[in-house]
C-alpha cells in the first residue's frame, strides 16, 4: 500500500526533488466534478457540473462569486475551498476599503498561492486539497487563473480541471484561437460544449446539474466607456435556454472524445 | 552525490554519520528539474534571462511573469518549485522595505543576498519545515554616489578611520546566487535549472571576469543571454518555451538605475539571434558530418 518512505508529510523531498504529500493533493482536484474556464477579450466565463449524493438530494454548489468582479469554481474538497472562499472575499473588500476599487485578479490568485504555499512547508499542516479556476474583471479586462494546491498560480486563456478534465482541455485546445473574439453567449456555449466532452457516458447536462458563471466589461450605453458586467451565477432554468442550444450538437463531439480515452475515471 | 541516505534523509536537519543534510541535496534535485535561469554581469549592468517551459497550449502567452522586480534596482529570478519562488521574493520584498525603513537608504544587492541567504539557511535548520526547492539568482545595480557619512560635514575627513579613498568607485552592477542550503557567491555570470551544465560552460566563453572588469555591454550581454538560453533548451526532449529577459543599468544606462523587462524589439531581435546562431551551427556540424565521410572516402 505504502508507495515510499517519504510520502507521509508535506516537509519531506523524495530523492529524486518531489513532495508526494503535494503531489496526492493534485490528486483530490481529479476527484472533484469538472469545471470549466474560458476568457475573451470581453468576458470571462465559468461553467461546472455539479454533483448530488443521491437521486433525491440537493446538488453541490460549484461556483462563488467572490466580490463584485470576481468569482470562482472549484474542484476537490468543498470545504477547503469554503476556507479560500472567505479569505478572497474578505482580501478583495479589505482592498475595497483601502483603495477605493476592486482588487486586480492576478494580486488575489497570488494571495491565495502564497497562502497555500505555506501549507506545503511547514510540518503539521497540510496542503489544501482543491483546486480553483479564478474568473473576473480589472483594469487589464478579463482575466482567467487556475489554482493548484501546490500554490501555483498560472493566467489561462480556457481551461478545466477535476474528473476527467482532461476531455474537456483537448476541446478547449482545438478551438483556442477561436476565444479571444467570442461573444458572451458563444463563449458560455463553448464552455458548455468542453463540459459535454468530460461527462460519463449516459449523462447529459441537464437544468440541475449546470452552473454557469459570466463576468464581463460591457459598453456603456451613453458614452464609449465600458462598465463591469458583475459577475453572476445563473443555475436552473437560467441556464436551460443555453444547454438546448448546445444539445445534439455534434461539432468537435465525437472526434474530439478520441486520444485521451486511457484516462478514464469513475465518475461517482 | 546521487547516494540514498538509508535513514538519514526522512527528515530535515538530520545530518548523516557523514556529515550530510539529504533533505538539502533532495531540494537541489527539485531545482534541478526545473526551467533553466541566467544572470549575467556586465560592464553597465546586470541581464537576467529564464526559459520558461510551455507546459500547456491553455496558458495564455506571457501573461505569467518569473522574474520579480524586489526593488527598484533589484531583479530576481529562480529555478525550481515555483510556489517556492514567489514566497521567496515576497520575503525578499519585504527585507528591501524594511531596510529602507530602517536606514533610509536602498538595500544593497550584496546585503540582500546576505539576508535571504540566511532566511533559506534557516530552512535547513529544523525539522518543522522543509529546505527551499529553489536556486534564486538576484541582480543588482547599487548606486554609484558616494554614500553620505554620518554626520559629515563638509566633505568629510580625507583620511583615517571613515576616511575616503581617492578614486575609490561606489556601487555598481552585482549578481548572486543562492542555493537551497542558503550558500550564496557573487558571480560574474550565474547559471541555475535544468540546463546550467550548458548555460554555464557558454558563460565561461565570455569576457565577465578579468583584472580590466568585463568588456561586455549590456545590449551584446542580452543577445548573449537569449543566446545561451536557447543553447541550454534542449529541443528533442523540452516542450517549447518562452524566453523572458530583464536588464539593470546604471543611472546613466537604458533602464536608469532600474530593474525593467528588456523592451520587446530588443528582445525579439536578441531572440533571432539566437536562432540564427543555433542554426549557424547545425549547419557547421552537418557539414563536419560531411567532410569527415568525405575523408573516408
Amino acid at each position: 500500500m505504502f508507495r515510499n518512505n517519504y510520502d507521509n508529510d508535506s516537509v519531506t523531498f523524495s530523492p529524486q526533488g518531489r513532495i508526494f504529500q503535494v503531489e496526492y493533493a493534485a490528486e483530490a482536484v481529479k476527484q472533484g466534478s469538472v469545471v470549466v474556464g474560458i476568457a475573451s477579450n470581453t468576458h470571462a466565463v465559468l461553467v461546472a457540473i455539479k454533483r448530488n449524493a443521491e437521486e433525491l438530494s440537493s446538488y453541490q454548489k460549484k461556483l462563488f462569486p467572490i466580490d463584485e468582479h470576481v468569482g470562482i469554481a472549484i474542484a476537490g474538497l468543498t470545504s477547503d475551498a469554503r476556507v479560500l472562499s472567505n479569505f478572497m472575499k474578505q482580501q478583495c473588500l479589505g482592498h475595497r476599503l483601502t483603495y477605493g476599487r476592486s482588487m486586480p485578479v492576478r494580486t488575489l490568485v497570488e494571495m491565495i498561492g502564497s497562502k497555500a504555499q505555506i501549507n506545503t512547508q511547514h510540518y503539521g499542516k497540510r496542503p489544501y486539497g482543491v483546486g480553483l479556476l479564478v474568473a473576473g474583471v480589472d483594469d487589464q479586462g478579463p482575466h482567467l487563473f487556475e489554482f493548484q494546491p501546490s500554490g501555483m498560480t498560472e493566467e489561462m486563456v480556457a481551461f478545466a480541471i477535476g474528473a476527467r478534465s482532461q476531455m474537456a482541455r483537448t476541446y478547449l485546445e482545438k478551438n483556442l484561437d477561436k476565444f479571444a473574439d467570442c461573444g458572451r453567449e458563444e463563449l458560455i456555449r463553448h464552455g458548455l460544449r468542453a463540459l459535454k466532452e468530460s461527462l460519463v457516458q449516459d449523462r447529459e447536462l441537464t437544468v440541475d446539474n449546470t452552473s454557469v458563471g459570466v463576468a464581463g466589461l460591457v459598453a456603456s450605453d451613453q458614452d464609449g466607456t465600458t462598465k463591469v458586467e458583475p459577475f453572476t451565477v445563473y443555475d436552473q432554468q437560467e441556464v436551460s435556454a443555453w444547454i438546448d442550444s448546445v444539445a445534439d450538437d455534434k461539432e468537435g463531439g465525437a472526434s474530439a472524445a478520441e486520444g485521451e480515452g486511457g484516462t478514464m475515471e469513475v465518475d461517482s | 552525490m546521487t547516494s540514498i541516505g538509508t535513514g538519514y534523509d526522512l527528515a530535515n536537519s538530520i545530518f548523516s554519520p557523514d556529515g550530510r543534510n539529504f533533505q538539502v541535496e533532495y531540494a537541489v534535485k527539485a531545482v534541478e528539474n526545473g526551467g533553466t535561469s541566467i544572470g549575467i554581469r556586465c560592464k553597465d549592468g546586470v541581464v537576467l534571462a529564464v526559459e520558461k517551459i510551455v507546459t500547456s497550449k491553455l496558458l495564455k502567452p506571457n501573461a505569467n511573469k518569473r522574474i520579480a522586480t524586489v526593488d527598484r534596482h533589484l531583479g530576481v529570478v529562480y529555478s525550481g518549485m515555483i510556489p517556492d519562488g514567489r514566497h521567496f521574493i515576497d520575503r525578499a520584498r519585504d527585507e528591501a522595505r524594511a531596510w529602507r525603513d530602517t536606514f533610509k537608504t536602498p538595500i544593497s544587492t550584496a546585503d540582500l543576498a546576505s539576508r535571504m541567504g540566511g532566511y533559506m539557511q534557516a530552512y535547513t535548520l529544523y525539522q518543522s519545515v522543509r529546505p527551499f526547492g529553489i536556486t534564486a539568482i538576484i541582480g543588482g545595480f547599487d548606486s554609484t554616489d558616494e554614500p553620505r557619512v554620518d554626520g559629515e560635514v563638509g566633505t568629510g575627513p580625507s583620511c583615517g578611520a571613515g576616511g575616503k579613498v581617492a578614486g575609490k568607485t561606489h556601487g555598481g552592477p552585482f549578481l548572486y546566487m543562492i542555493e537551497p542550503s542558503g550558500l550564496y557567491w557573487g558571480y560574474y555570470g550565474a547559471a541555475t535549472g535544468k540546463g546550467r551544465q550548458a548555460a554555464k560552460a557558454e558563460l565561461e566563453k565570455l569576457d565577465l571576469g578579468g583584472p580590466g572588469g568585463p568588456s561586455l555591454t549590456l545590449e551584446e550581454a542580452v543577445k548573449e543571454a537569449a543566446r545561451i538560453i536557447y543553447v541550454a533548451h534542449d529541443d528533442s526532449k523540452d516542450k517549447e518555451f518562452e524566453l523572458e529577459m530583464t536588464w539593470i543599468s546604471g543611472p546613466d544606462g537604458p533602464t536608469k538605475g532600474l530593474h525593467q523587462e528588456v523592451p520587446k524589439a530588443l528582445r525579439e531581435e536578441a531572440e533571432r539571434l539566437a536562432k540564427k546562431a543555433q542554426e549557424d551551427d547545425e549547419d557547421d556540424e552537418e557539414e563536419d558530418v560531411e567532410g569527415k565521410e568525405k575523408m573516408e572516402e
